[in-house]
């Protein structure tokens, strides 16, 4: 079905999120929508999905102009939605997942009508080549299964519009791969896709037509043949990016981190890191690129003492981490910008002054025999906030409060507040805006020009090749490939993300 | 000024959240009069009118019961007479003496909740500090060391007993998650029953007596703060404001008072910082059962000198409703702890002057916590602008899924 | 898995990465090294029950039973207290040797039944020491006693399977116990018909604590309230309200205070069978009603489309509010059927127990019953089976004092509140409870 949005506004308090934009889709056409994070694609996919109600503007289906008050409207329109995080009951299984809210039942106590159920999903399962089991539990599928589950979820509900929230963050290449030919066959049966992702391959890849947003608004509206990658990229932020950072060339010094053979497990308890060797010297940059869930987060959790080793050592700066904890590998002047700040950076009800000190609270000038300096506290994190640029209206501001690129730098600002030797950091511009992301950037290369060696784990390639003097390549819990910063390229790193068994030209 | 102003913001929900609960504890006792109400048909001017002037009967014997009446005051303070002092300010001190467990409870609940804790068992921890200290001052009666000495131990004893009774809580969900609500509520049962098994033997048990009630601890006493003939309010009062100054040092003075709040509002981020989230949980309930112990040991060895089974009252619910009311500031648990210890000592003298029961005062009390806790509904009845009481961390995300 | 499956079964693992065989592999080795600790602990207990046995056989252990309803004949089973202890032992044993052989496939949680009644019943045998006892009341009161804990439980299950923490069962029980009384007494007074008089008692308390529950979700839906402090409201507020109204109502008008009373009800034919007709067919329709509503409630929580919904909610309530699910409404609906249920389980106390209200009559019974849902697993025939373990429990201490056998009843007071600690501790096997339970949901 045709699908046109006319004229979407939406205003959240303090920023506007969707700006008048208008964009239309045909029936069978795959539409790409580009932006960065913040950009409002998901807004504007949650009001398509009936989530949220627009301010101002129009949903229009085949030409009959259409409100939804819930999702329930919206999927009765023919609308079916994948969300970033799958929105699947975790202890229901495949029938009872996809079924959910729109179970077939008998008599008249509303019996669920399993069999009728499963039979369908079999049908669809099938028809569209989706490999689903239908009796399996949903948490014990891996998240590729899960996708195409939400996919059929879907088709389960008769959509004829399916969109997709940046359905590969969480996908291997390969499967991204698989992704886009279940995405293309349904195109070719008729369902009007819209592709929603903040990557320039796959849109290029898979799109018949790309919108692009920026700040809420529609920043232009082209086709993959008559478009490149720069170009593209050039649109999302506005302004021609520098996909590389001012730094000079690299001068490695001795070892500061050593990793031999290193295996650890993650919650589950399985093997996540199966064997790593890697050695990071003073003044370098070594950046790990890989799929996210490929054992980075496990990786850099041992490193920095939250996760026990299981066999082979960690080395840092002479010291093995035998017994590790987060507080002895700190001391020992490991600076740590974890992955997901909100939960595990800062704590957004305590103060910027209190995040702050969060890590080294206990040392001199903070605190003395237990008890704290409260002046020292002030001074120093007043500077800390002058020296980082931090927007914050006082220092006794909660850290919830600021933005996310101000909550980011209080976390580098404390984490460089003391000689540091290594700095660990675990995606350290998502969702960042451009300006934030330079700054921090430029804050981490000023640590390597200063002799710190420094670790850096991502999932964007654009900041993998943009930081990284050497760069590693994770897949499955090893390390596939290193190569020099120089000679790494998109479609070099992409094969070795995909894994060498299927690394037959998947991710260029 | 702008401190004036600030405190007046700070102070305008739970003034509202008070006012509101009375008034409509006021409704309950106009529905319940049914000896006016009765005439409704006849007279309902007199019937509601009568009514109407129950509610302020009753709360004006409350607000005198709680405070006395100062011109009586200043009049036996003239004239000097012991006795006339002693009855004049009874009020008011007794006002003091039910605050006086009231603050450590409140405390303990606030320190507690601070870590991200929920301690419902405010109760338990309370009465095995009673029992703690009753064994240890009847255990000592015949040893011959001076009564202070006593004292000493006994209390000592309370504050053991009570920290254990909460580092159990704190323990079990450090190490096995199982959630602190669920075992704090059951092993204040189990507080209970052991309580009345230690009051069967003759070692602890009054002579003689048919209810499970100890002996009575005359030959140890906490020292009176004013020796007047029936005065009760003696240096645990003391005690408990220096606690409530101890716990506001250690919680924003102190870097394991910062581990605990961190830990509190965040127990992944605090374990990334390198804090021991799990052994602030535990720390955190043993000092909270510790300052809910203390509390018991002197109630039993000094305002009420003897352990019985019922010798907290509710203590530890009113205490939950008094550390939201003051926004889990210790300061704060201090002014709360006044009130309600005017209210439950006022709540008597209403009852005993108009036989309006006390027990309307626990139902006051819940709506105090209801209004506190839904600063939204305050804002809807009063159409006035309320900033939440307390920057109480969230429990909900803290709580481990699946153990309640 | 049935043949459809299995085309997909190959293509999951012939389409993703190698983390699924080996996801597999390691979360059954896990699984299978818990299997075998918990068959070695029911072996261990059953080695333990035959230590205990070798030196009990001369402790004779009787229990009577009642033939009939009417009549005097009776039925005793005299056996002694070592055999009990045998018996105990070689359930165990058996238990942990299925455990054993069966891996980690076994389902061990319903046979956990099968270890503890006659370990239940050898404790009692030895707690008697040779003194008779009247089994048939001992089985009656368990039942009996079981039954406002597992109206409460049931209750509990619906709200936190709906995603609500509800520790406010207390307060709802007691005020339902209060409200009945009133309305009986009145109703009684005025139309001197029991059966109505009940009727109306029972669907008045029913309605009042329905409130209660729709306030509880009220302020945890609307004001965003935590569903503890939520719940402390209504207990504190509920024991305050029914003080109060015995205080100044009941007490000086016992008019008020002397409501319709339910009485045991004969079954027709059931009750006249030998043995199990005066335990099992002989009692309150209020048991009955209980474990009607335990098996319709399996019913609609696993069978129906409600149901599905409601899990939904209490597990993933975004999963449900994103395919149209009103998520608020089903919370809503919740927590009214279980205020409902809590009225229900309030009105026994006096109706069917005391014959009139006492200040703070229910005693810790909604925490109790709380309890019992934990030990239950969240399941209404799990929560039933933990009710009647308490229910015995209750029975069997009641009993005990009245035989003047010299054990503190506060020993067997306090088995209910020490077993719910070691089962939300995970001591005998973690119990997973709705995932979202407490978390306040953000309708778009």
């Amino acid at each position: 079905m045709r699908l046109e949005l006319r004229d979407i506004t939406k205003r959240f308090p303090g920023v506007l999120a969707n700006d008048r934009i208008s964009v239309s889709a045909d029936k069978g056409e795959v539409l790409g929508m580009l932006g960065e994070n913040g950009a409002g694609k998901t807004t504007l996919m949650n009001i398509l999905s009936g989530l949220y109600r627009p301010d101002s503007g129009e949903i229009v289906i085949e030409g009959t102009p259409r409100t939804f008050d819930d999702p329930a409207a919206a999927i009765r329109a023919g609308v079916g939605m994948v969300h970033q995080h799958f929105m699947l009951v975790p202890v229901f299984d495949v029938v009872e997942a996809v079924a959910l809210g729109s179970e077939p039942v008998t008599g008249a106590l509303g019996t669920f009508n399993r069999a009728e159920a499963r039979r369908r999903i079999v049908e669809l399962s099938e028809q569209y080549k989706l490999n689903v089991p239908p009796d399996a539990k949903i948490e014990s599928l891996p998240v590729g299964v899960r996708q195409r589950v939400e996919i059929l979820k879907a088709l389960y509900r008769k959509s004829d519009i399916l969109v997709l929230d940046e359905p590969s963050a969480v996908l291997t290449p390969h499967e991204t791969e698989e992704l886009f030919s279940i995405i293309r066959s349904l195109a070719k049966a008729g369902t009007t896709v819209i592709f929603i992702t903040h990557k320039l391959n796959e849109v290029l890849a898979v799109a018949d037509k790309i919108v692009v947003l920026r700040r809420g608004r529609v920043a232009g509206t082209t086709t993959p043949q008559e478009t490149s990658r720069q170009a593209l990229a050039n649109m999302m932020v506005g302004r021609d990016v520098e996909l590389i950072v001012p730094k000079g060339p690299a001068k490695p010094g001795e070892v500061v981190l050593s990793i031999t053979d290193l295996e650890v497990r993650d919650d589950r308890l399985e093997v996540a890191v199966k064997g790593i060797d890697l050695d990071v010297r003073a003044g370098e940059i070594v950046a790990i690129a890989g799929v996210q869930g490929n054992g980075q987060t496990e990786l850099i959790e041992a490193i920095v003492g939250l996760r026990a080793v299981d066999a082979g050592t960690i080395n840092i700066a002479g010291h093995d981490i035998g017994h590790p904890s987060p507080r002895m590998v700190s001391d020992l002047g490991v600076a740590h910008i974890p992955e997901d700040r909100g939960r595990d950076g800062l704590i957004p009800y305590m103060t910027v002054a209190d995040n702050y000190i969060l890590d080294s609270y206990h040392n001199a000038p903070y605190s003395r025999r237990g008890v704290f300096d409260l002046k020292a506290v002030s001074e120093r994190a007043r500077q800390g906030v002058e020296d980082f640029d931090i927007r914050t209206p006082s220092i006794e501001t909660l850290a919830g409060a600021l933005s996310g690129g101000n909550q980011q730098k209080v976390v580098v600002a404390r984490e460089f507040s003391f000689p540091v030797k290594l700095v660990v950091a675990a995606q350290p511009t998502r969702g960042l805006d451009v300006g934030s992301i330079e700054y921090i950037h430029r804050r981490i290369v000023e640590q390597r020009d200063r002799g710190a060696a420094i670790l850096i784990v991502s999932t964007e390639l654009d900041e993998i090749l943009a930081v990284g003097d050497r760069i590693a390549v994770m897949y499955d819990g090893q390390i596939v490939g290193i190569l020099e910063g120089e000679s790494a390229t998109y479609e070099n790193l992409g094969l070795l993300m995909g894994g060498a068994e299927f690394g037959v030209g998947t991710a260029a | 000024m702008n401190l004036l102003r600030s405190l007046a913001r700070r102070a305008l929900l739970p003034g509202l959240s008070v006012l509101s609960a009375l008034i409509l504890g006021g409704v309950g006792i106009i529905i319940t009069d049914f000896d006016h109400l009765s005439q409704l048909g006849s007279d309902p001017l007199v019937a509601i009118g009568g009514a109407v002037s129950g509610v302020f009967n009753g709360y004006g014997a409350m607000i005198a019961g709680a405070f006395g009446d100062p011109s009586r005051i200043a009049t036996a303070l003239q004239t000097g007479n012991e006795r006339d002092i002693a009855t004049a300010i009874r009020p008011l001190t007794e006002t003091l003496v039910a605050a006086m467990p009231l603050i450590f409870v409140g405390l303990a609940v606030a320190i507690s909740f601070r870590a991200g804790m929920f301690n419902i068992g405010g109760d338990g921890q309370l009465i095995l500090g009673a029992l703690g200290a009753t064994i240890v001052a009847i255990a000592l009666q015949t040893s011959g060391l001076p009564s202070l000495v006593i004292l000493v131990l006994a209390i000592a004893a309370s504050v053991v007993a009570g920290a254990l009774w909460g580092f159990i809580p704190g323990f079990l969900k450090a190490r096995t998650g199982a959630h602190e609500v669920i075992t704090t509520i059951m092993l204040n049962y189990v507080a209970a029953q052991i309580v009345l098994f230690a009051l069967i033997g003759p070692f602890l048990r009054q002579a003689g007596s048919s209810q499970p009630i100890s002996k009575s601890m005359t030959w140890v006493d906490v020292p009176p703060i004013v020796t007047l003939p029936a005065i009760r309010l003696d240096w645990g009062f003391v005690v408990a404001l220096v606690m409530a100054g101890v716990v506001s040092w250690l919680l924003f003075k102190t870097t394991k008072g910062f581990e605990l709040r961190a830990a509190g509002f965040s127990p992944t981020a605090a374990r990334y910082a390198g804090m021991s989230a799990g052994g602030s949980m535990m720390l955190a309930m043993s000092l909270s059962g510790a300052l809910a112990g203390m509390g018991g040991g002197f109630m039993v060895i000094g305002t009420v000198g003897q352990l019985s089974n019922d010798l907290s009252g509710g203590i530890g619910f009113n205490a939950i409703a008094l550390a939201l009311l003051a926004g889990l500031r210790p300061s704060g648990v201090v002014l709360a702890a006044l009130l309600f210890g005017a209210l439950t000592t006022g709540g008597k003298e209403m009852g005993i002057q108009t036989g309006i029961p006390f027990d309307l005062l626990f139902f006051i009390i819940a709506l105090v916590i209801m209004f506190v806790a839904a600063p939204g509904l305050i804002r809807s009845i009063w159409r006035v602008r309320v900033k939440p009481a307390a920057d109480v961390p969230s429990m909900a995300p803290s709580a481990p899924a699946g153990t309640v | 898995m049935t043949t459809t499956a299995a085309p997909g079964g190959e293509g999951v693992s012939a389409t993703t990465t190698s983390a699924r065989p080996h996801h597999e592999g390691l979360a059954a080795r896990r699984a299978l090294r818990n299997a075998r600790i918990r068959g070695a602990v029911f072996l261990a207990i059953g080695v333990y029950a035959f230590y205990l046995a070798s030196s009990a056989f001369s402790t004779p252990a009787s229990f009577l039973f009642r033939f009939f309803n009417t009549g005097q004949e009776r039925f005793e089973i005299a056996t002694s207290v070592g055999l009990l202890w045998l018996v105990s032992g070689l359930a165990s044993a058996l238990v942990g040797g299925l455990q054993l052989w069966r891996g980690a496939a076994f389902r061990w949680r319903p046979w956990l039944f099968v270890v503890i009644a006659p370990i239940v019943v050898a404790v009692f045998g030895a707690l008697l020491d040779g003194t008779t006892a009247n089994f048939t009341n001992v089985l009656r009161g368990s039942l009996e006693l079981a039954t406002p804990l597992t109206l409460g439980a049931m209750a509990g299950i619906l709200s936190e399977r709906s995603g609500m923490l509800n520790i406010a069962l207390n307060g709802k029980m007691l005020v339902g116990a209060c409200v009945s009384v009133i309305v009986g007494s009145v109703v009684l007074r005025f139309t001197g018909n029991v059966i109505v008089s009940t009727t109306i008692a029972i669907a008045a308390a029913m309605a009042v604590s329905g409130v209660l529950g729709l306030l509880l979700a009220w302020l945890g839906i609307r004001y965003k309230v935590d569903q503890i402090i939520a719940g402390t409201v209504i207990n504190i507020g509920a024991l305050g309200i029914t003080n109060f109204l015995f205080l100044r109502v009941l007490g000086r008008n016992p008019e008020f205070n002397t409501p319709p009373t339910v009485a045991a009800m004969q079954l027709p034919i059931l009750s006249d069978l030998p043995v199990v007709g005066p335990i099992l067919f002989s009692l309150r329709p209020y048991v009955y009603i209980a474990l009607v509503m335990m098996v319709v409630l399996t019913y609609f929580i696993y069978r129906t489309r409600w149901g599905l919904r409601l899990r939904a909610s209490g597990e993933k309530p975004a999963a449900a509010g994103t395919v149209g699910i009103n998520v608020i409404r089903i919370r809503y609906q919740a927590l009214l059927l279980a205020g409902l249920i809590c009225g229900l389980a309030g009105s026994y106390l006096p109706l069917a127990t005391a014959g009139s209200f006492q200040m703070d009559m229910v005693a810790g019974k909604g925490f109790i019953a709380l309890a019992a849902m934990i030990f239950g697993a969240w399941h209404p025939i799990g929560a039933f089976g933990a009710a009647l373990v308490f229910g015995f429990a209750d029975s069997a201490q009641a009993l005990l004092s009245v035989l003047g056998v010299a054990v503190p009843p506060q020993l067997l007071n306090s088995v209910p509140y020490v077993i719910t600690i070691v089962v939300v501790a995970g001591v005998v096997g973690r119990v997973r409870g709705p995932a979202s339970a407490g978390q306040p949901y953000e309708q778009g």
